[in-house]
């Protein structure tokens, strides 16, 4: 295989998932149980003075959350790219320990050590990328990674980070409902001519002139059973609306003969799933005052309410009530039912927002609700049914839910990957920028340079001059955002334009080059005009980490550094046992006639025995010695092998 | 000016076929860095008003297609992608309103420039003025018709401007007086379009 790899993978708020394309289509990759998901939660348990933390990612950390309530680290993907301000409101629901780090960013401590939220997710990136691994039996250096539309600068750059930390070129970032409708359009194309029942979609729709030519092949997408539906070449406009674990997004979307245009995206990077269970927590939490006097504070208890929460939001999505009930200690417990008439009361203002968020997405895309052909819903706060019809009641169509939510972003994520390996040459996935970009101008206001909703790749250039004679340095400040003044909206970075060469005021003249590239990161570089020379630029990010704090986490994994060399020792060696176990079975049915029967036994034997130690045992010395032992006992046989070969290449006389 | 001195090299300098376009060759997908290119020799259009959106949107994917960096993931040409699907996506924004396309193509056959002539259509202004009182009045009172009578009324008058932007264009290069009739034409609708944005 001369071609590398490249995975895609959703890393979301409270799941995350790997897929990747091969000749039989886009797939996530499943553990034994057949479950594509990977909880996005790690614990940390705090080992002997002196040595490295034990580390636990995905089922077991979630399961082991409530008694390790202070050591397990969940939804940290709305603490990426932020600051303290940012998440003041979700401090009290969290059971860990969040403390402010240098720049505005933000650290979880546990046990007196600090993390940064780039380091967390680069464990549960760590493990999805071994996951991948171990799927593909080779190494995976190169991803995908999907993000909110929304996600701005900061938060790109810090999920690039992570991806890096886990040993992960991060070759592109896909918005993911940009991801949701790749994998949706795909599916499209994929399947010419067949037509079926699928709730929301009309049926007379022409399927002549359909490219007849297939970009890739159905993806794998197990709630569908592959019902896809085939639509008019002519294209279609559709708005994807993802509500996640932390996240919302919504945009909208032409398709078109393998274009996907995106048109207009907004969102909120903190509305979804946490915030419905939160809404339920505060109305427990309040209760819980009133009726026994009590302030739940403990970490077990909040942990405890929180996952009481999320499994009651889940089956009120299928039962009209569910029973909630909390122990409180001392023989005290807290009991109620909840409707889902009261949930829906609950969440009705968030959903609203998210409707607020919809009527903006179309009239920048200068569209009304009849222009759309579709809502595809992603995410898994989709299923509530509240979401649904509140979606549906506003863009007038039932939604189009056919597609798995949890798994559309990963899948899009790995036929991205496949754009970027030159195998969809056809393709063409243009997307925008969701923010406004600008500097602050004197007086303090915001100077728009590139507005949202642009296409990128996409620049902007801007003249700066002194205001002093001999001023040698000019300084500056870009800001994202809509709004009109600096102080509202988000400042990424001061800038410094060093080197000026020292002229009467305004003599100097430096074009500053902002360009914002295909995952929609900004890059700035300077020139001085009278020389033609690049300006010295330095940036003082205002969030994010140092290019120095980047080096450490990528350098020192949270878990043992072992644990990476461990997984690739893994691999090859696997790869080795059924190498040699396949030669000598090949060796077998062209020389064992030659062998003794009993020797011919033993060797079958060993084959088997070697495969299943292979598969179970954990101790890699133990395989690599068992691998070593196979070599001599069937040296016999290779000797033979060689021999006949060699008979029947060249034929005695 | 005559567009068609800047098109296309003949051949592609590496592996010598015939160039279809002046940003990249079709058969071994070589890109060519094109600074000097105004935004309607990228298209290979006359630099004229009136322009087919068909053929603009055929062109700007035919051509996307051709340089994105998607496309050009793993080459070593890929800041060049970078920088061209840029000036690709600003041609293709520039050229799709026809504001910017008439503001581009004023800039091009010598201005004047915004910057240097700040004249507006006689009545304009004051238009603009009393509109912007009488929607704030209709927002602040909650006046639902008024409301949409005054919207109504802003886009008849953008509307209007936009007409008359279309004519002027369409005569360029013509002489400093077109030019500068143009001039103050854009200059005035960009009242009517931060209104139309707030209602």
């Amino acid at each position: 295989m001369t071609e590398e790899t490249i995975i895609g993978i959703d890393l979301g708020t409270t799941f995350s998932l790997v897929a990747h394309v091969d000749e039989a289509g886009a797939h996530v990759i499943r553990d034994e149980r057949g479950d594509g998901r990977v909880p996005s939660v790690i614990g940390i348990t705090p080992a002997a003075a002196g040595a490295r933390p034990q580390v636990t990612i995905g089922w077991p950390a979630r399961e082991h959350a409530i008694e390790n309530a202070r050591t397990t680290v969940y939804s940290v993907k709305r603490l990426i790219g932020k600051g303290w301000e940012d998440i003041r409101r979700d401090l009290p629901f969290l059971a860990y320990a969040v403390t402010p780090g240098p720049r505005d960013t933000l650290q979880v401590e546990i046990d007196g050590r600090r993390y940064t939220p780039e380091e967390v997710s680069a464990t549960i990136l760590r493990a999805l990328r071994e996951r991948a691994e171990q799927h593909l039996g080779r190494p995976v250096h190169k991803a995908v990674l999907t993000v909110p539309a929304y996600f701005d600068d900061a938060q790109r750059q810090a999920t690039r980070t992570a991806g890096a930390a886990a040993g992960l070129e991060v070759v592109r970032i896909v918005n993911e409902p940009t991801a949701a409708a790749l994998a949706y359009g795909i599916g499209l194309r994929a399947r010419p001519g067949r037509a079926g029942p699928v709730a929301g979609v009309p049926q007379d729709r022409p399927e002549a002139g359909l490219p007849g030519r297939v970009a890739l092949p159905t993806p794998t997408c197990p709630t569908t059973g592959g019902q896809f539906q085939a639509q008019t070449a002519s294209g279609e406009t559709v708005a994807v609306f993802d509500l996640g674990g932390g996240t919302f997004d919504v945009s909208i979307l032409r398709l078109e003969d393998g274009v996907f245009q995106v048109l207009s995206t907004t969102g909120d990077t903190h509305l979804g799933g946490d915030d419905f269970d939160h809404a339920l927590i505060q109305l427990v939490t309040d209760e819980v005052r009133d009726q026994f006097g009590v302030s739940i504070s403990a970490p077990a208890t909040k942990q405890a309410l929180r996952s009481m929460a999320e499994s009651v939001k889940i089956r009120l999505s299928e039962q009209h009530t569910a029973e909630i009930e909390l122990d409180l200690g001392r023989e005290r417990v807290y009991r109620r039912t909840i409707t889902r008439g009261e949930f829906e009361q609950l969440i009705g203002p968030l959903v609203e927002r998210t409707l607020g968020s919809c009527e903006q997405a179309l009239r920048d895309a200068r569209l009304t609700p009849a222009d759309l052909a579709q809502v595809i819903l992603v995410g898994g706060s989709t299923r509530i049914p509240l979401v649904r019809r509140r979606v549906g009641e506003f863009f007038g169509r039932p939604p189009y839910t056919a597609l798995n939510p949890d798994e559309v972003v990963a899948i899009g994520a790995a036929i991205q990957a496949a754009i970027l390996s030159g195998r969809q040459p056809d393709m063409l996935l243009l997307d925008v920028t969701p923010l406004s970009l600008g500097i602050e101008t004197m007086g303090g206001a915001m100077g728009k340079l590139i507005v949202r909703n642009t296409t990128i790749p996409c620049r902007a250039t801007e003249k700066f001059t002194t205001f002093v004679d001999g001023q040698t340095a000019i300084k500056f400040n870009v800001l994202q955002g809509e709004r009109e003044l600096a102080a509202d909206c988000r400042s990424l970075a001061e800038f410094i334009l060093d080197g000026v060469p020292p002229m009467p005021a305004g003599m100097p003249k430096i074009e500053v080059e902002f360009l914002i590239d295909a995952n929609g990161i900004l890059n700035v570089s300077a020139k001085e005009l009278r020389s033609g020379k690049q300006a010295g630029i330095q940036i003082i990010p205002n969030h994010g980490l140092t290019r120095a704090e980047v080096q450490r986490i990528t350098r020192e994994s949270i878990e043992f550094a072992q644990a990476d060399i461990d997984a690739h020792r893994r691999i090859d060696l696997r790869n080795q046992v059924e190498f040699d176990a396949h030669k000598t079975e090949q060796m077998l049915a062209k020389v064992g006639h030659l062998l003794e029967p009993a020797e011919r036994e033993r060797i079958e034997r060993d084959i088997a025995a070697l495969r299943k130690l292979a598969q179970e045992t954990e101790d890699l010395d133990e395989l690599h010695r068992a691998l070593t032992a196979f070599g001599h006992g069937t040296l016999h046989l290779a000797e033979l092998g060689i021999r006949e070969a060699l008979v029947q290449r060249d034929p005695a006389p | 000016m005559d567009s068609s001195t800047k098109t296309a090299p003949a051949k592609c300098r590496a592996c010598h076929r015939p160039m279809g376009s002046p940003l990249f060759c079709d058969h071994c997908h070589s890109l060519y860095p094109s600074e000097g290119l105004n935004h309607f020799e990228l298209f290979g259009f006359p630099p004229a008003f009136d322009i087919d959106p068909a053929a603009l949107r055929q062109k700007y994917l035919q051509l996307s297609r051709g340089v994105h960096p998607d496309h050009h993931a793993a080459s070593p040409e890929s800041t060049d992608s970078l920088r061209l699907s840029a000036q690709l996506n600003e041609a293709h924004r520039v050229l799709l309103d026809p504001v910017l396309r008439a503001e581009y193509l004023l800039e091009l056959f010598g201005g004047p420039a915004a910057s240097a002539d700040k004249g507006t259509l006689e009545g304009v202004l004051a238009t603009a003025l009393q509109l912007r009182e009488d929607v704030c009045d209709a927002q602040a009172t909650g006046d639902r018709p008024a409301l949409d009578r005054c919207a109504a009324r802003v886009r008849q008058l953008h509307e209007e401007l936009l007409a008359g932007i279309g004519e002027l264009a369409r005569q360029l290069p013509g002489d400093p007086q077109v030019r500068r009739r143009l001039r103050a034409t854009l200059n005035s609708i960009k009242y009517y379009q931060k209104l139309l944005g707030e209602l």
